[in-house]
């Protein structure tokens, strides 16, 4: 596909599902006792945002996770960054369950920033010989994590609580209560700067040295922007699994692996991809609501397995 | 992580026929059962004979230790749990055996208890648990006020406080006339739990239905269907909704911060330009007490209490 049209079609895709996203809802936008502009103001505009900006952020996170590891079944997710911030989420729970909802986002997105950090110096210590080594104490790191998150939470009564941060949706999205999510429209452009360094990542270790990269100096960065990233969407909506997983698989089995091209059209599905699914699960059973996270694992799990199964078309690599 | 999904507290009571024969049996051959006087009390597998007035008593439900504390009947052990607040003194001086969800059957059967009542959140033990002693299943479910009254009687037959049980009994009767004489009039309602940024609704044929059937309450969102665990709406949802009154259970609650973490999780335009919000409708349960001591004569006083009080200090609106 031209270039010219790939993007056309993709601008076409992600308006029409604004618009759907706008339209579509528990209350009526024209006829109800709801004042329509401000139902679109605090409810419909902010939670269309939250999607699209948990969506590209998440799939991005994916990309840099993916590329850091160098292993294409791992994300966010296995390096313990939503576990931490669930960790702190719990911390300040219990210490000032009063505190505003911007503060609470701070104190995890920070809990998430120490988890990651602790992670990568656990990171150091471990052999790069076999790239799977690091996936899967990763999933150790977040497994001892989250265990721990869950006994705070078993001890004090909050396991219900914590469930609401483990399944992603919008329900809860209102003005004032997302915007902790435009941390990804800062951070993506700075990743697309970043975009060659991160690709030369993705050779490994010794590849990447050879060819002048400051490799610790990169890896750290990547996943600074990961954890920030992670934190934020948790924090604001909840974990939604897969998205980093399946969305860089796609668009990489499509396209290759040349991340300053693929950037864009890799935050590009990831938000479309969100919306969709939260569109769905408005739909599904209208007015209750069921998690894009949920949808998204259904339908992305098919497709994934899908991908795993079906051949590789690699026009550029 | 994938299995908190597990740890529900609320999971469906099962009542099996051979749940029942258990019971029966593990009674039958208690050498207890049959020394002592028996009586035959109503429990949720059906009419049961045990031993009356029985010394040591375990109790692994929370509606059971409110209603039984209310009685004045003294309890040995109890589960390991941060209680309501009204309970701390009842749990601060019975001894902790386990969970709600698996007891310490070593700690229970070394106390040698002669009687367990279960039930609820520790239903699914009850046939292990009558191994060691006696354990009557008094799960309070579909009809909480109705059962919760039964289970009283029951209590007050059990441990022969007939008298005492049938004071509350007619203190319960007397503020369910109350609330439904305050809610003449007073227009619909929505019960809300929220729960870390989150809200779902509940309707008449919930663990919190009988809000409305019971108090004659009417549901502002008559549709709502059957769900244990509500479901989940957005605040939109609320707003369409319109109701008159809206009842708050803070999950997130169970801490002790009554109230103030839902209520700013309510603070939106959305739930402001309800008529309850605009009326100041909103009413923040206590929640501890509705949410986990449900269907306990001192929660449900409690809660009809609180409920009549908002209503009745509103006028009626049409």
């Amino acid at each position: 596909m031209k270039p010219v049209t790939l993007w056309l079609a993709a601008g076409l895709i992600l308006a029409a599902l604004i618009c759907a996203s706008v339209l579509i809802g528990a209350a009526s936008l024209f006829s109800g006792d709801v004042d329509g502009g401000l139902l679109i103001a605090v409810s419909r505009l902010p939670r269309t945002l939250a999607a699209l900006l948990a969506g590209a952020g998440l799939a991005l996170a994916g990309v840099v996770v993916q590329m850091a590891v160098q292993n294409r079944l791992v994300e966010p997710g296995l390096v313990g960054t939503p576990e931490a911030a669930m960790l702190g989420l719990l911390a300040v729970t219990l210490i000032a369950p009063g505190a505003s909802m911007m503060v609470k986002m701070s104190v995890a997105a920070a809990a998430a920033l120490v988890g990651t950090l602790c992670f990568m110096a656990l990171a150091r210590h471990v052999p790069r010989r076999d790239p799977v080594l690091l996936p899967l104490v990763g999933l150790i790191y977040g497994g001892i994590l989250g265990a721990a998150a869950l006994w705070v939470a078993w001890t004090t009564d909050l396991v219900q609580y914590l469930g609401t941060w483990m399944s992603g949706e919008f329900s809860g999205v209102l003005a004032g209560r997302y915007e902790l999510l435009w941390i990804v429209a800062v951070l993506a452009p700075l990743l697309y700067l970043a975009a060659d360094r991160i690709t030369l990542l993705g050779l490994g270790e010794d590849a990447a040295r050879s060819l002048g990269l400051n490799y610790r100096q990169t890896l750290l960065a990547g996943l600074l922007l990961v954890a920030i990233i992670t934190a934020a969407v948790v924090v604001t909506v909840g974990a939604i699994p897969f998205v980093g997983l399946v969305v860089p698989n796609i668009i990489s089995r499509l396209r290759g692996d040349n991340l300053r091209r693929n950037l864009p059209l890799t935050a590009w599905l990831g938000a479309s991809a969100v919306l969709a699914c939260d569109i769905l699960g408005r739909l599904i059973r209208w007015p209750y609501e069921i998690p894009a996270g949920t949808i998204f694992a259904v339908f992305g799990a098919g497709v994934f397995l899908w991908l795993l199964n079906a051949a590789p078309r690699r026009a550029h690599a | 992580m994938k299995s908190i999904g597990i740890v529900q507290p609320d999971s469906e009571p099962q009542e099996t026929p051979m749940n029942r024969l258990a019971t029966l049996a593990a009674l039958a051959l208690t050498p207890a059962a049959l020394a002592a006087q028996t009586v035959e009390i109503e429990t949720y597998a059906g009419p049961v004979s045990v031993p009356q007035a029985p010394e040591k008593v375990v109790v692994l439900d929370i509606a059971a230790i409110d209603s039984l504390s209310a009685l004045g009947v003294s309890i040995d052990a109890v589960p390991q749990f941060t209680p309501p607040a009204y309970l701390a003194d009842v749990f601060a001086s019975a001894q902790p055996v386990g969970s709600l969800f698996e007891p310490d059957f070593e700690a229970i059967a070394s106390l040698g208890p002669s009687l367990i009542v279960a039930g609820g959140r520790s239903q699914a033990q009850v046939e292990p648990l009558s191994q060691i002693a006696p354990t009557v299943d008094m799960t309070i479910w579909e009809d909480v006020v109705g059962q919760g009254r039964a289970r009283l009687e029951a209590y007050g037959k059990l441990f022969a406080r007939e008298g005492k049980a049938a004071e509350l009994v007619g203190e319960l009767d007397a503020a369910v006339e109350g609330a439904k004489a305050a809610a003449e009039g007073k227009g619909d309602a929505l019960i809300l739990l929220v729960n870390g940024g989150k809200i779902s609704a509940y309707g008449d044929d919930s663990r919190f239905g009988w809000l409305h059937s019971t108090l004659g309450l009417p549901e502002a969102y008559p549709d709502l269907t059957a769900e244990t665990h509500g479901e989940a709406v957005s605040f939109e949802f609320v707003a369409e909704v319109n109701p008159d009154w809206i009842l708050v259970i803070d999950r997130g609650a169970a801490i002790g911060q009554e109230g103030e973490a839902a209520s700013a999780v309510l603070d939106t335009p959305l739930i402001a330009g309800t008529t309850a919000g605009q009326n100041g409708q909103i009413v923040y349960l206590e929640s501890a007490r509705l949410y986990i001591a449900g269907g306990g004569i001192n929660s449900m006083l409690g809660t009809i209490g609180e409920v009549t009080e908002a209503l009745e200090g509103a006028a009626a609106s049409n």
